[in-house]
């Protein structure tokens, strides 16, 4: 009886060779787009791409601008949050709870239509008015539920110390607050960056919803080239590379995240 | 008396500032209840579908033949790294267009906006599923697969009568986690016109300006959905638990 090779996937050796050929055919064919009209410009659609590429840019630029800033805010409110949820208090437990738990289980769609179309579109501080542009909001939509994570993972980390560090570092008349501060932070910054860094590529890609309220970000100017040139071939065209663009923009972070997370899975 | 009840209780709201009127008006009312079941349908049968490409992909993940492996292992990093609304865009908007376009002698394009919602979301929940059944096939011991060999177990039934298994027990708390975010990301169907409960909202609200009441609706709503999934995976986790393996 012939025994066949018990085979386990060698799945590290494998995925990296696939995920890389899919960055190179990405990279090629904007490449080859961009020789083919420098070259003669006889193609209407990659005519049609070039010229649509500089506001393709801009609007790109739009959607990273709201990630960072919303990752940012989400960031700095996260921090303050996540100790809350330990606090020794039980109502700040339980009304950071409520917070964390209502902004994390709603949808991100139904936080920017709300964040969109209930806050006022200028606040007036005194005689001064202060425009409250649709970007902004879009932000703060997508900030609110990026706190909510960020409070969680904080949470995650802390508690992730052992405990005994806890006790240790006091019984070397270390204070409460030098305690977390010198010895507890610096090993949660480690063990937070994976997540974090996996909330600001799912951030990325929840900017493409601002589209959806008016916000002239790549997806919405993608529309707006497709109508405009009305062709069938540059539809195809011009959707695959928000596609492209996106996965290139997201794609290095999710890498790197893997590897930091393998690098510290054990220490 | 009756009757009375719904008027009374918009009217309390609305002392405290919060318009509930469309719910007094049968039409609104009725777009909204079926704005809510639309995601009901739309949510089990993506999740349905979802299991079912979460399973092959994991399948193709998992299986020596590189053949198999590397298109499966393209697929899932493309759709985990790019936005779900520009594939929505892209099935919809290009996909479907050129659908159109082939089959305009053959009496017409069969796929509504809602079946293109269910194989986006349903493919790009598939990707998430399979990563985690992924991680669950590999952390079955090799032992055990030994064992099975031994007994005459071919590739085939040792994946689908003991890796699978045992890997849906080591996967299920992530399966929960990723049906509750593919409850809610069904609110993107309303970007191509799926009638669901953000759709149904949209309507009411550009006629009656009342953003916020219908938001707390609709938060409750899915408040509610995930409550209900979460409880599911925790009944069916006890169901399943097998002593001495897995959490």
């Amino acid at each position: 009886m012939a025994t066949e090779q018990l085979s386990l996937p060698l799945a590290n050796a494998r995925r990296q060779p696939g995920a890389m050929i899919t960055v190179i055919a990405v990279g090629a064919l904007l490449a080859l787009c961009e020789r083919e009209i420098v070259s003669h410009a006889h193609n209407v659609t990659l005519v049609a791409l070039v010229t649509w590429a500089p506001s393709l840019g801009k609007a790109l630029w739009v959607n990273i601008e709201i990630s960072l800033l919303a990752i940012a805010l989400g960031t700095l409110a996260g921090l303050t949050l996540g100790p809350l949820l330990l606090s020794p208090l039980r109502v700040v437990r339980a009304v950071t709870r409520c917070y964390v738990q209502l902004f994390r289980n709603a949808p991100l769609l139904v936080l920017i239509y709300f964040s969109t179309y209930v806050f006022p579109f200028e606040i007036s501080i005194g005689h001064h008015i202060l425009p409250f542009p649709d970007w902004f909001k879009v932000t703060l939509g997508l900030a609110l539920p990026a706190s909510a994570n960020v409070a969680e993972i904080f949470r995650g980390a802390i508690q992730s110390i052992p405990h005994a560090q806890w006790d240790a570092a006091r019984s070397l008349a270390f204070g409460r607050a030098q305690v977390f501060r010198l010895i507890i932070l610096p090993q949660c910054v480690k063990r937070m960056l994976p997540p974090w860094m996996n909330l600001y590529a799912s951030i990325t890609m929840g900017t493409s919803l601002a589209s959806l309220v008016g916000v002239h970000d790549l997806l919405d100017t993608a529309q707006v080239a497709s109508n405009t040139v009305a062709r069938a071939d540059f539809t195809v065209l011009v959707y695959f590379t928000v596609l492209g663009l996106f996965f290139v923009y997201c794609y290095p972070i999710a890498r790197i995240t893997r590897r930091l997370e393998k690098r510290y899975a054990f220490n | 008396m009756s009757q009375g009840l719904p008027e009374a209780a918009v009217a309390a709201l609305n002392k405290i500032g919060l318009n509930y009127s469309f719910v007094l008006a049968a039409d609104e009312r009725a777009s909204f209840i079926h704005g809510m079941l639309v995601t009901l349908e739309l949510s089990v049968v993506t999740a349905f579908f979802s299991l079912i490409a979460g399973v092959l992909l994991a399948a193709m993940l998992t299986s020596p033949r590189a053949a198999l492996a590397r298109p499966a292992r393209i697929f899932v990093e493309i759709t985990r790294n790019t936005p779900t609304l520009v594939q929505l865009f892209c099935a919809f908007l290009v996909l479907n267009m050129l659908l159109s376009q082939a089959l305009r002698e053959l009496g017409g394009n069969p796929l509504t906006p809602f079946i293109w919602s269910v194989i986006v979301i349903a493919l790009h929940k598939g990707a998430f599923h399979a990563e985690a059944l992924r991680a669950g096939i590999e952390a079955v011991p090799r032992a055990t697969l030994e064992a099975a060999q031994s007994l005459g177990y071919s590739r085939r039934q040792r994946l689908w009568e003991l890796q699978l298994p045992l890997a849906l027990r080591f996967a299920l708390p992530t399966l929960v986690n990723n049906m509750v975010d593919l409850v809610k990301m069904t609110t993107i169907a309303s970007a191509i016109a799926v009638g669901d409960v953000t759709y149904a909202s949209i309507m009411i609200w550009t006629q009656r300006d009342n953003v916020l009441e219908l938001m707390i609706l609709i938060l409750l709503f899915f408040g509610a959905l995930t409550f209900v999934i979460n409880r599911a995976g925790r009944w069916l986790e006890t169901r399943l638990r097998m002593p001495g393996y897995g959490h």
